[in-house]
């Protein structure tokens, strides 16, 4: 049976830099990811942060990766932060750049897909050093403990025994679990329960493509600089929860986060308010492209002139947006000119209007405004002040990252990635030591380990609210034209606004406990009503400059790379309950739909029926509605049903594939 | 030559460099038939799964392999191609204008050569199950006869007992409208297995995985180089009759090439609308006919 030092349960970004540091520390370790290629399976909203703190260390990406910053496919710098409050067709926005740069090194939008791919090269390369490595296209099942108590003692047995759905078992004599938010290595650990939906946030996302030098102009940035966009008003239903638009390379993020809970009690689809997000003017002026519309194929002609048309069009139309893509792009123009696929930027336009004519004249191809979108995805996000475990250990298991509940999100403030690498490269210390003193049981490794993180000023910001984050938050509000609104408002705005005030209301603030202000922080009057009402008064009509047609779920659905896994990986406790009832809106891919019982068969259920459900009015009042189907084929693995259904990830390969995440 | 204690295992792979016929790649003739010059050329899918093959003989036995082509100077793609799947020690283009126009037969013939004059002894040879632009899937049992090796086509797993010297493997069998069949066979080496398109490497232990992935970086670095690991043959090199290669030894011919007839379909079929639940109702009651076998 092979055997290793250290195991890694997940190969997000946590589990990489646990991999990376361990193997720096001299620790034979491997990785187990069950995506293929490790990243697949990887999301974020989409930003990396760099932070330095006056009170104890960080351990930053670039202090795991050390050529990160010159190496790292990131998309662009972030250097302008904004917050949009909304209404209908009118914005008004807040610099927030200043917030956004408070104990901040540096910070990236990141495709998570492709960074972690980059992260995983580099970890792989440490790792063989101590013959360690990553393995990927594997899911552990099961882990089987021996002897816990006496080894804890006596302390220097490998005492785990790893099982998976691929490959002969191996021991462990260290696991780090990094597999996520819907950790399995927890459960079966024993270690804590499923997160709550009051601790936990629903992200969807979309990936929307758009030429880098468009995303300049329209943006006002250059040298690969980048902005963020968060937005919150009239854009959730009602639902506390927010919007963001962050600008990648060649693409952006766009995307909703909403607290599950808030979801749970009218629950409603998120590709339905993706759309709505979508379509209003401020987010389509900035997505909107201009995209070629094929003519249909003529089908009187002979089947052979068919296809020729077919493929002489598809093969005319990559080498546009090949063209297209380069020519709008500095670094691919410089790139194509310095391979010698090209003399000049004139040539490259010229082939690029030459293509265009022809599209338009030989195949009727017109132009029209819409928005290309790439990727659709979702992911659960936990909410540390929560969900953070007290207890991140348990036998000789160490968790980090999103499986430990970590992550720091305070209204405007969003950092989780940086938190995970931080918990990674403090647990990889916690294994080399035990190993150093061949003790790897919960007293020693385990409890080091706590230790370790309770030291990290992450877990400190996690536990309390930074009040100097919230002064700084509070001055950027500092411009708002107080007239235009109702007296209560006007006198709110008017006190923050005055310095004195403000730390007065610091001082205050303090003196409450953290409860009351989460209350007051995370308020449906702060996500939604003060920003309607701020950009009702006071914020400017945009018109939108073109309209899009969002796409359908069904369409999304249809693009992703999902490899259906036949054995089912979800199993529903009860068809009937309220949560699984939710879930029939709630799950972005539509797994769940209402059964159509037949009333005449006696599975009539009168009485306790959710209104919003259902196809009812279809097929007429006698019939209704009553136990909910799962069909697993399209899960992209979210867990958002996860609390009452018995949820695990796909087996290794199975399931989603993101390509940008 | 005496291995009576050697324990190695040498691999030889053939493949062949075919049209890549993915959408936005092919091109075609007005006359509905492959236009050659437009259309991009890449390693054929099976010829990729034999590099699987080797790959696995490689990680797990710690093979030696080379990978052989027989095709123009362009055909070093393919072998390229192989070498990223498999990390292959040698590859070897066998070029020649004697060798144009060859048949099955006439290819195997320059193969077998070419398997000869690697240098060691060859204990395996994989192929692929056939060329996506050739499709009779002859080559490798051809090859295999002519160098009197033993033939194991259809495989979809195999192992090998190094001690022994003996390859044992997983067959699957198509038994066409009946059904398939797993066959388990052994037999002494040396050997040419023709893969199943199905065939799937699996690596089951953690270890073959961590070599599998060092294997594949190396692969990458050679790659980068491939072309010092290449050698590119001639008739004269290789020393073959010129009677038995190419065109002159091509027994086959090909005097037409016709479209395969659509079948026409003797079903009759009607679109059923969801939402009229008389329609529903109708599929249903013939679902039961047929379910009761009322027909």
């Amino acid at each position: 049976m092979d055997r290793f030092d250290a195991v890694i349960v997940g190969g997000g970004s946590a589990g990489l830099a646990a991999l990376m540091e361990l193997s720096k520390l001299g620790v034979q370790a491997v990785l187990l990811e069950s995506g293929k290629p490790v990243g697949s399976k990887n999301i974020s909203g989409g930003i990396l942060y760099s932070k330095n703190y006056p009170y104890g260390k960080v351990y930053n990406v670039e202090d795991i990766y050390p050529n990160f910053q010159d190496e790292a496919p990131v998309e662009r710098r972030i250097t302008r932060y904004y917050l949009n409050a909304l209404s209908g067709n009118k914005v008004y926005t807040i610099d927030l750049t200043e917030a956004h740069n408070y104990r901040t090194n540096f910070a990236y939008s990141v495709l998570m897909a492709r960074l972690n791919r980059w992260f995983a090269e580099r970890a792989e390369e440490e790792a063989a050093k101590m013959g360690g490595g990553i393995v990927d296209g594997v899911h552990v099942r099961d882990i089987i403990w021996m002897d816990d108590s006496s080894s804890s003692s006596s302390g220097n047995s490998s005492n785990s025994i790893i099982i998976t759905d691929e490959l002969e078992e191996f021991g462990a004599r260290a696991i780090i679990a990094a597999d996520g938010v819907n950790s399995e290595v927890a459960l079966i650990s024993n270690a804590r329960g499923k997160f709550k939906p009051e601790s936990l946030y629903q992200g969807v996302k979309c990936v929307v493509r758009l030429p880098e030098d468009i995303i300049d102009e329209r943006f006002d940035v250059s040298n690969d600089e980048g902005v963020a966009h968060l937005f919150a008003g009239d854009i959730s239903r009602g639902h506390n929860g927010g919007g963001f638009l962050y600008t990648n390379r060649d693409t952006l993020s766009v995307g909703l986060v909403y607290h599950l809970d808030s979801l749970l009690k009218s629950p409603i689809e998120p590709y339905n308010l993706l759309n709505e997000f979508l379509t209003i003017p401020v987010i389509t002026n900035y997505i909107v492209d201009e995209v070629p519309v094929p003519k249909e194929v003529d089908r009187t002609l002979p089947r052979e002139e068919q296809l020729r048309i077919r493929f002489g069009l598809s093969r005319l139309l990559k080498q546009y947006e090949e063209l297209r893509y380069t020519y709008y792009s500095k670094h691919e123009r410089l790139n194509a000119i310095r391979q010698g696929l090209y003399s000049s930027e004139e040539e490259i336009k010229a082939r690029l209007d030459d293509v265009r004519k022809r599209l338009e004249q030989e195949y009727g191809v017109s132009f029209t405004h819409d928005y290309v979108e790439l990727e659709y995805s979702c992911k659960l996000v936990p909410d540390g002040k929560r969900a953070m475990m007290d207890k991140p250990y348990k036998h000789n298991v160490l968790f980090v990252g999103d499986a430990a509940g970590k992550g720091i999100f305070l209204g405007t403030r969003i950092e989780g990635i940086n938190i995970g690498m931080d918990d990674a490269a403090r647990a990889a210390r916690a294994v080399a030591r035990a190993k150093e003193m061949n003790n790897f049981s919960e007293d020693y490794m385990g409890r080091y380990y706590a230790q370790l993180v309770n030291d990290s000023p992450y877990t400190h910001d996690i536990r309390r609210i930074d009040f100097e984050y919230m002064k700084i938050f509070v001055r950027a509000c500092r411009n708002i034209p107080i007239e235009p609104f109702p007296l209560f408002l006007k006198l709110a705005f008017m006190l923050i606004q005055k310095t004195a005030v403000q730390e007065l209301a610091g001082a205050i603030a303090r003196m409450l406990d953290q409860n009351t202000l989460l209350r007051i922080i995370e308020s449906n009057d702060a996500y939604v009503k003060i920003p309607m009402e701020v950009a009702e008064r006071v914020g400017n009509e945009v018109k939108p400059i073109a309209m899009i047609k969002p796409l359908s779920i069904d369409e999304r659905i249809a693009r992703m790379k999902i490899r259906e896994d036949e054995i089912a990986h979800i199993r529903m406790k009860d068809p009937r309950s309220r949560f699984i009832k939710a879930m029939v809106h709630l799950c972005p891919t539509k797994c769940y739909i209402m059964e159509v019982g037949d009333g005449e068969r006696g599975m009539e259920r009168g009485g306790e029926e959710d209104a919003r459900v259902g196809t009812k009015e279809k097929v007429g009042a006698r019939i209704v509605t009553s136990n909910v189907i799962l069909q697993h084929e399209g899960c992209i693995e979210c867990g958002t049903c996860s609390l009452e259904t018995e949820w695990r990830h796909t087996r290794g390969e199975k399931g989603i594939a993101y390509n940008y995440g | 030559m005496d291995h009576a204690n050697d324990n190695s295992i040498n691999v030889a792979v053939m493949v062949k460099l075919e049209p890549d016929l993915s959408e936005g790649n092919v091109s075609y003739n007005p006359d509905g038939t492959l236009n050659r010059s437009q259309t991009k050329n890449i390693l054929g899918p099976h010829s990729a799964i034999a590099c699987r093959a080797a790959m696995y003989a490689k990680t797990c036995y710690n093979a030696w392999v080379a990978v052989c082509s027989m095709g123009p100077p362009t055909a070093e793609i393919a072998l390229k191609d192989a070498m990223a799947i498999c990390c292959a020690d040698e590859l070897h283009l066998y070029s020649d204008r004697i060798f144009a126009g060859a048949d099955t037969l006439a290819t195997a013939e320059t193969i077998k050569h070419g398997i000869i004059r690697m240098g060691r002894r060859i204990d395996l040879v994989f192929s692929g199950h056939r060329a996506v632009d050739g499709e009779t899937g002859q080559t490798g049992p051809q090859t295999a006869w002519k160098l009197g090796f033993n033939f194991i086509g259809n495989v979809i797993d195999y192992s090998i007992d190094v001690e022994r010297r003996m390859v044992r493997a997983r067959r699957k069998v198509y038994l066409p409208s009946l059904y398939t069949v797993l066959e388990d066979v052994e037999c002494p080496l040396p050997a040419l297995i023709a893969l199943d398109p199905s065939y799937k490497d699996e690596y089951r232990r953690v270890s073959e995985r961590l070599r599998y992935a060092r294997l594949e970086k190396e692969a990458r670095r050679r790659v980068m180089d491939y072309k010092s690991y290449l050698r590119i043959w001639s008739a004269k090199d290789l020393g073959v009759d010129v009677r038995y290669v190419g065109l002159a030894g091509s027994p086959t011919i090909v005097y037409k090439v016709e479209k395969i007839p659509k079948v026409k379909a003797s079903r009759r079929a009607r679109v059923v609308d969801p939402s009229n639940l008389d329609d529903l109702r109708e599929v249903g009651n013939l679902i039961l006919n047929i379910a009761l076998g009322e027909r």
